[in-house]
């Protein structure tokens, strides 16, 4: 039990997806401009990433290994993350089309993040079993919304602040993200 | 070797197939009714999605004009008599509610 209570704080905070491993930097700049984008990208990275793992992970036990094509799990998991994100996709447009105009080109982009394949193949390299893996899948989406609205709540307050004109924008947001980072690998003390 | 081959190949053909299918029902349940003005628009307008409207693509350029959120034809790119015809289609069809739409050239 306090294994998985590590391997949660780790996957959210200590091993954050974005500040440690930096992955999944294209929503993480495109979709943090407002808040209300960033939790809505938030949710729909957990909802696919959570659903991808738990497809992914008993495709690869229950199909890959019997038949003999493990070397086959790159290409089968992009397809069923593809499927996934077209679901998300036409659900959000469906339920919340506010939402979907203001993710725009980037939830269809899900499908490109890394954050999403590296979760399903880390659950196979790390051989984790059902549990670990549930834990891990959930904990690494967490983080990664987590930073995400974090990073959106400072943006939105560095649209009002006095910028010098050359680090406008995408500039003065690396330059924070970056501190973020540091300010995040001071965590890694606690477990 | 071959069989290999050939099992990985059916795999992913029934795995596409699965894939598809699920798909193909949520596609079903999950329709917006959408004017189908917009669509149409958006198929006569070039495509480029290049932004010099103003809005973020074609689609959204189509949707501002049907909506009558601009009254005037603002895409530069596309060619002078693909421009009469969306003005004349906008024009001459009504949308659900009865009205038709005045574009300016």
């Amino acid at each position: 039990m306090s294994e998985l209570v590590t391997l949660l704080v780790t996957s959210v905070l200590i091993n954050n997806v974005i500040l440690n491993q930096f992955l999944g930097m294209c929503p993480f700049m495109g979709v943090s401009k407002k808040k209300s984008s960033a939790l809505g990208m938030g949710v729909a990275v957990v909802f696919v990433i959570v659903v991808a793992a738990l497809v992914t992970y008993a495709l690869y036990y229950l199909v890959l290994v019997p038949i003999g094509l493990e070397f086959m799990e790159l290409i089968t998991f992009i397809l069923v993350i593809a499927s996934l994100v077209q679901l998300t996709e036409m659900f959000i447009k469906k339920y919340s089309p506010s939402l979907y105009k203001s993710l725009g080109v980037y939830l269809p982009l899900i499908t490109t993040n890394c954050v999403v394949l590296n979760v399903c193949l880390v659950n196979i390299t790390n051989a984790y079993d059902f549990s670990h893996m549930l834990v891990y899948s959930v904990g690494t989406p967490l983080g990664f919304a987590l930073v995400l609205y974090i990073f959106s709540t400072i943006r939105e307050r560095l649209e009002l602040s006095n910028v010098p004109a050359a680090f406008k924008g995408n500039g003065i947001a690396l330059i924070c993200a970056a501190i973020m980072s540091m300010a995040f690998s001071g965590l890694a003390g606690i477990v | 070797m071959l069989d290999t081959i050939l099992i990985a190949v059916v795999m992913m053909l029934v795995l596409g197939a699965l894939l598809g299918l699920g798909l193909g029902f949520a596609d079903r349940f999950l329709k917006v009714e959408a004017d189908e003005r917009v669509e149409k628009v958006t198929s006569m307008l070039p495509g480029y999605n290049c932004g010099g409207c103003g809005y973020p693509g074609c689609s959204g350029m189509a949707e501002a004009m049907v909506t009558k959120e601009v009254n005037t034809f603002l895409c530069k790119p596309c060619k002078p008599d693909k421009k009469q015809e969306i003005i004349d289609y906008l024009k001459n069809t009504p949308g659900p509610d009865g009205s038709t739409v005045e574009i300016k050239g």
